[in-house]
């Protein structure tokens, strides 16, 4: 999968190329604008990540002019502007998706498979990861056979990181998303951490392998190895 | 308007010397006509009372014509029968007057000579066909009178310099307390607000704005000191995990590990990342708010069931701690508010419950309608709050108990739980007794149905 980044800040766009590539991506670089532009012009891509704040030529620019000749190419928009209207401007002129700065890489990788991932439709009702089975449809739970009841929280919570299954989500996903808090601010770190250690009590502590595993200063996986 | 001099102190003056000359003038104009008339009068009374006494003599004897002429001869006296004149004093020859026509009926005239100088006449019938004239010279009345009008007209100008100096001095003497004021106001900078402007009589005009602006001081001085600790408090507590992820990050670089103790120091410093940025997330919150920059859309939505999911969103956290968790709601309660600003709020007031409360206490989230209010009760039955601690409560970074600095956070969730009651139109009322627990309540405009 080929993707562009367009990223001023050094680090940030070493960062990401490393980490993108660490997951089977090919990525390239464009530090500026005029660059990003360039690129975008000249070659194809499979996902273009695009700050707002460039020197050169302005991002959202970038995103206009794109959007006039190509409406596929998937833009997720990645910048330290925070503010609501910033994100609908962004997100009207044709973005696919907005990520604001500081961001957790797991986080971005999940948006991208997301963005990837739509438009293909079937989301799929059944779920797996080694020997534990989900039926999103009938709302079932089942390890080596066995079922497991789960309340509703822990049931979506469960399907997150099965959705998710062998990337790390980070504690501000599952706030965003299972718990659909919009505020950052929200202090729901706390609860986040006692869901987990309930669904573990129910779906690992009764079986040899686990498969769920915190990853510290992170957030947490399900994997049936340990990271 | 243009022409408006600076300095109150000369306006005053000006204002008081104009005054001054205006009531002057006029006294003055009426003492000048006053002595006037009295004079005029006065040679009036003269002239009559001569003219009474000639025409007696005149009408009586025969010979008094003669008798005028010698005894009389300095006054100024003419007799007449028709057109030929019968007597002229010597007097009244030498005043230059000269003959003077008169038509036999009495009449008062006032005349001037060719050589200048101003007489009275009076004129009238004597009996037995005689036309008497008798006149005084206006003379002394006039260079009386002129002399007073030179004392007056001296007199002003001196008065009114006199009146301006004393004016002045008094407006400088009333209004030193403002240049007092001044002087010290200038004095004042941001470091040093603990100063206050001198009062020297705290009942009079100046008195209660010193005292007024002393009151502004004490409120500025009162935020520049919040200020100041907020900025202190802020950066102790942003260099805490920055002190952190060096130390950690600087040990394990000299240390030689392996793949997973390194991950687990990677670990440790992305956790103190998360606080920073967690910590970075609610200054960002709170100081927009300061700033009026946040974006709310308010709607109609019910506190009800925000609060529900609130409390469902932290139940896990208290049965954690075996805290009895309740919500009391009597159906619906609509207000107009942000609903993420509010579950804000609502989760952040909760969350305080539960961190604060012992393990196994009670806490009741109770939804209510009062007199066109919605309130939200956030009731616990933990350790409560003196009465100092309470008056703080809300401050940014304040914590009741600075040792349990590590898993209470930063100390600014109820700081960000109060604006976000406020911007919402509500407020936070806080009911606490030490040893018998507190009552948060969220109390916000209701939407009448």
């Amino acid at each position: 999968m080929k993707i562009l980044v367009i990223e001023d800040e050094k680090k940030v766009a070493q960062a990401l190329k490393k980490g993108l590539e660490a997951e089977h991506c090919q990525v390239e670089l464009a530090l500026t604008g005029e660059e990003g532009f360039f690129r975008l012009c000249s070659g194809s891509f499979d996902l273009v990540i695009l700050d707002l704040m460039l020197p050169g030529r302005d991002g959202t620019e970038i995103l206009r002019t794109l959007r006039r000749t190509d409406k596929a190419t998937p833009v997720l928009i990645l910048t330290a502007r925070d503010a609501l209207e910033d994100k609908i401007i962004g997100l009207d002129l044709g973005a696919d998706d907005y990520l604001v700065k500081p961001f957790a890489f797991p986080e971005l990788t999940a948006r991208i498979r997301a963005v990837l991932r739509r438009g293909k439709g079937d989301q799929g009702t059944k779920l797996s990861a080694a020997d534990l089975e989900m039926d999103v449809a009938k709302r079932m739970v089942a390890r080596a056979r066995q079922a497991i009841v789960l309340t509703a929280r822990e049931f979506e919570l469960l399907e997150y990181l099965l959705r998710n299954g062998g990337h790390v989500v980070t504690r501000d996903m599952l706030a965003k998303d299972v718990w659909k808090e919009t505020l950052r601010a929200t202090p729901l770190d706390n609860v986040i951490d006692v869901h987990i250690g309930r669904l573990r009590r129910k779906v690992d502590d009764p079986f040899p392998v686990k498969l769920i595993h915190t990853v510290r200063g992170v957030g947490f996986i399900l994997s049936e190895t340990a990271p | 308007m243009r022409l408006r001099p600076a300095s109150v102190r000369v306006r005053l003056t000006l204002w008081y010397t104009l005054i001054l000359a205006a009531i002057v003038l006029a006294l003055f104009a009426a003492v000048y006509l006053v002595v006037k008339a009295s004079l005029v009068r006065q040679l009036d009374r003269q002239v009559e009372s001569e003219f009474q006494a000639v025409a007696q003599g005149l009408g009586e004897e025969p010979d008094e014509l003669a008798e005028i002429q010698t005894e009389m001869s300095s006054r100024l006296i003419q007799v007449r029968r028709g057109e030929e004149v019968l007597l002229q004093t010597p007097g009244f020859k030498s005043s230059g007057l000269g003959p003077q026509a008169s038509d036999g009926a009495p009449a008062w005239r006032t005349l001037r000579t060719p050589a200048g100088d101003w007489f009275r006449l009076r004129s009238g019938p004597a009996g037995r066909g005689l036309e008497l004239m008798v006149a005084a010279p206006e003379g002394p009345v006039r260079r009386a009178l002129r002399t007073l009008l030179l004392i007056l007209l001296l007199a002003l100008p001196a008065g009114l310099v006199l009146a301006s100096v004393g004016g002045s001095i008094m407006a400088g003497r009333l209004l030193r307390p403002v240049a007092l004021m001044a002087a010290q106001a200038e004095k004042i900078s941001a470091e040093s607000l603990s100063a206050r402007l001198p009062i020297e009589d705290a009942r009079d005009e100046f008195g209660r704005m010193a005292g007024v602006i002393n009151g502004m001081l004490s409120r500025l001085e009162g935020s520049f000191e919040q200020l100041r600790r907020f900025t202190a408090d802020a950066s102790h507590e942003l260099r805490t995990p920055l002190t952190a992820i060096q130390s950690v990050g600087e040990v394990a670089l000299r240390e030689d590990l392996d793949a997973v103790a390194y991950r687990d120091r990677i670990g440790s410093m992305l956790e103190e990342v998360g606080r920073l940025s967690r910590l970075i997330d609610n200054l960002l919150t709170l100081t927009r708010a300061d700033a009026g920059a946040a974006a709310l859309t308010s709607q109609e939505i019910d506190a009800a069931g925000l609060a529900a999911r609130a409390v469902e969103d932290l139940r896990a956290l208290a049965e954690e701690k075996r805290q009895d968790l309740t919500l009391v709601s009597q159906g619906p309660a609509l207000v107009r508010a942000d609903e993420a600003t509010l579950t804000l709020a609502l989760v952040n007031l909760l969350d305080n419950a539960i961190k604060y409360t012992p393990a196994g206490g009670a806490i009741t989230v109770a939804v209510s309608a009062r007199a066109g209010a919605i309130l939200v009760e956030v009731k616990d039955n933990g350790p409560g709050l003196a009465p100092d601690q309470a008056a703080r409560v809300f401050d940014r970074f304040y914590r009741v108990d600075p040792s349990r600095s590590a898993q209470a956070g930063a100390g600014l969730g109820l700081s960000i739980a109060k604006w976000a009651a406020e911007a919402n139109g509500g407020r936070i009322e806080l009911e606490s007794r030490e040893g018998c627990g507190s009552t948060f309540r969220l109390v916000l405009p209701g939407v009448s149905s």
